[in-house]
């Protein structure tokens, strides 16, 4: 039966039911040609897609924000044909809640691209998780200063990521659930291969987002405030799972020195 | 060297047309050294889900057959110590392969699955069950559980042999080094299971009472798990 599934799997007719909860198997780099695209974008990073969506999030987002606006702004500054703009958000449909295919797509590619520099300088062929790497909480600091340019945008931009629609939960759930990944992976952050797989990258997850969230009310200067509440929130979420597993150990402990007492009290008979 | 031919050229010398940014233009990035010519295309997203698929499902059941293990070793080493050394062996070799797909896990970046905790309770209860029953009631355990699964690495062999064939840049094909050594992992893990299969045989797996019931029952269970854990 499985042999059945392998072959529909490799004849591309098995699609995955959901973005979510795909992790996709990484090979080992260094044996294969790099990819001209970054994953989940479809065009390489010269493209004009690229280049226009580049141009836009560093010139024309921290004044208009994530709008059409702003890609509008750039197609013309750039000097390119304003029906460029539909074919920007091809890979978007359109959606009754959202502004524009278009606006989606600058929004992935701000998401994509920032997560993709994030780790660009780590080497990436031999991890070597005991040293060499930074920490989990440099990374998420890293992450969120990147973001300080468009940082009177970010109630924009969580708007346009949380209305409940496939875009949540094609693009914005599995980036961040990407980002997360990431960060553990290029941290010299312990990983796991049980539920601590999964609750340590939720945990990232969550406090990312609410950094992410208390950023967009940020008033303080360079949004010291919100690099401060990140770090205390990773501290609380990482405390918490030492807390979980103190209690598992002496869950287990103490049922290992239950048993063992019953049936040493059961021999004396 | 390794670039697009003519035709990319073609494509950039039209400055415009609805559909042309969404073509990939560029070559991909030359490396400057003669390695270049040994390296694979990418793998296709269908076979990386396949192998993200493989390392998840064996993942699952050598953490299975290492709580089974266990659970058996758990009720059986007082009351009949002259299978403790057995039993010790046959379970040092699962922690073994248990641990060599956690590192394979981690090191492709597949996520484990999902109901691990359901598996380490299922895997135990089908230790200390069979065992509680009688020691050739557990052997017969083993013996359904190393048959389902010597079947299964071996249909995942033929499924890498098959199609992970793959182009490099100098046109050749060839399999990449790391499905060469999953195969050579998997093949190892096999032969060792059936000896599991047969050392189970030997210690008198035929005389448990209910036979057929017991080992019929346990492979559906088995099976039923492995296609759970192939996709959750």
């Amino acid at each position: 039966m499985s042999r059945l599934i392998a072959k529909k799997l490799l004849q591309g007719k098995i699609t995955t039911p959901s973005k979510i909860c795909v992790r996709s198997y990484h090979p080992i780099a260094k044996d294969y040609i790099k990819p001209i695209t970054i994953e989940p974008l479809t065009y390489t990073t010269d493209s004009l897609q690229s280049k226009v969506l580049g141009h836009c999030l560093a010139n024309n987002v921290p004044k208009h924000g994530f709008k059409e606006k702003a890609i509008v702004q750039s197609i013309n500054q750039l000097g390119l044909s304003p029906s460029l703009i539909s074919v920007l958000g091809s890979s978007n449909s359109p959606s009754f809640f959202h502004s524009s295919p278009a606006v989606l797509e600058l929004i992935k590619y701000h998401l994509v691209t920032k997560r993709h520099e994030l780790t660009k300088d780590i080497p990436q062929d031999n991890i070597d998780h005991n040293n060499g790497l930074p920490s989990l909480e440099e990374l998420m600091i890293k992450r969120l200063q990147m973001d300080i340019p468009v940082g009177g945008q970010l109630t924009d931009l969580f708007a346009q990521l949380s209305i409940p629609s496939q875009y949540l939960m094609d693009t914005a759930l599995p980036e961040l659930f990407n980002l997360a990944d990431d960060m553990i992976y290029f941290s010299n952050e312990k990983d796991h291969f049980d539920m601590a797989w999964y609750t340590k990258r939720l945990g990232v997850s969550f406090t990312y987002v609410t950094s992410k969230l208390f950023m967009a009310q940020d008033k303080s200067p360079n949004f010291s405030e919100t690099m401060q509440f990140a770090h205390d929130k990773l501290y609380n979420v990482m405390k918490l799972g030492d807390y979980y597993n103190n209690a598992e150990e002496f869950a287990w402990y103490t049922l290992m020195v239950s048993t063992n007492l019953i049936k040493s009290q059961l021999a004396r008979k | 060297m390794y670039k697009r031919s003519a035709l990319s050229n073609v494509s950039r010398a039209k400055p415009f047309s609805v559909l042309s940014p969404l073509r990939a233009k560029s070559s991909p990035i030359v490396e400057e050294n003669t390695t270049t010519k040994s390296k694979f295309e990418q793998l296709s997203p269908a076979q990386k889900a396949y192998l993200d698929r493989v390392i998840r499902v064996d993942q699952a059941g050598e953490l299975g057959a290492d709580y089974i293990y266990r659970g058996q070793i758990y009720v059986l080493s007082h009351k009949h110590p002259h299978l403790r050394p057995i039993l010790d062996h046959m379970w040092k070799q699962e922690v073994h392969h248990r641990s060599t797909f956690n590192n394979l896990q981690l090191k492709h970046r597949t996520r484990p699955s999902l109901i691990t905790p359901l598996w380490k309770l299922g895997a135990t209860a089908m230790g200390v069950v069979p065992a509680l029953l009688s020691p050739e009631a557990a052997m017969a355990c083993t013996e359904a559980v190393e048959t389902v699964i010597g079947n299964h690495y071996n249909e995942q062999l033929r499924c890498l042999a098959n199609q992970f064939n793959v182009s490099k840049i100098d046109g050749s094909k060839d399999e990449p080094e790391e499905i060469k050594k999953l195969t050579d992992t998997i093949k190892e893990f096999r032969d060792q299971e059936l000896e599991h299969l047969d050392t189970a045989i030997k210690n008198d797996s035929h005389m448990a009472v209910p036979y057929k019931l017991l080992t019929e029952g346990i492979k559906t269970v088995c099976k039923a798990a492995i296609w759970t854990a192939e996709r959750v």
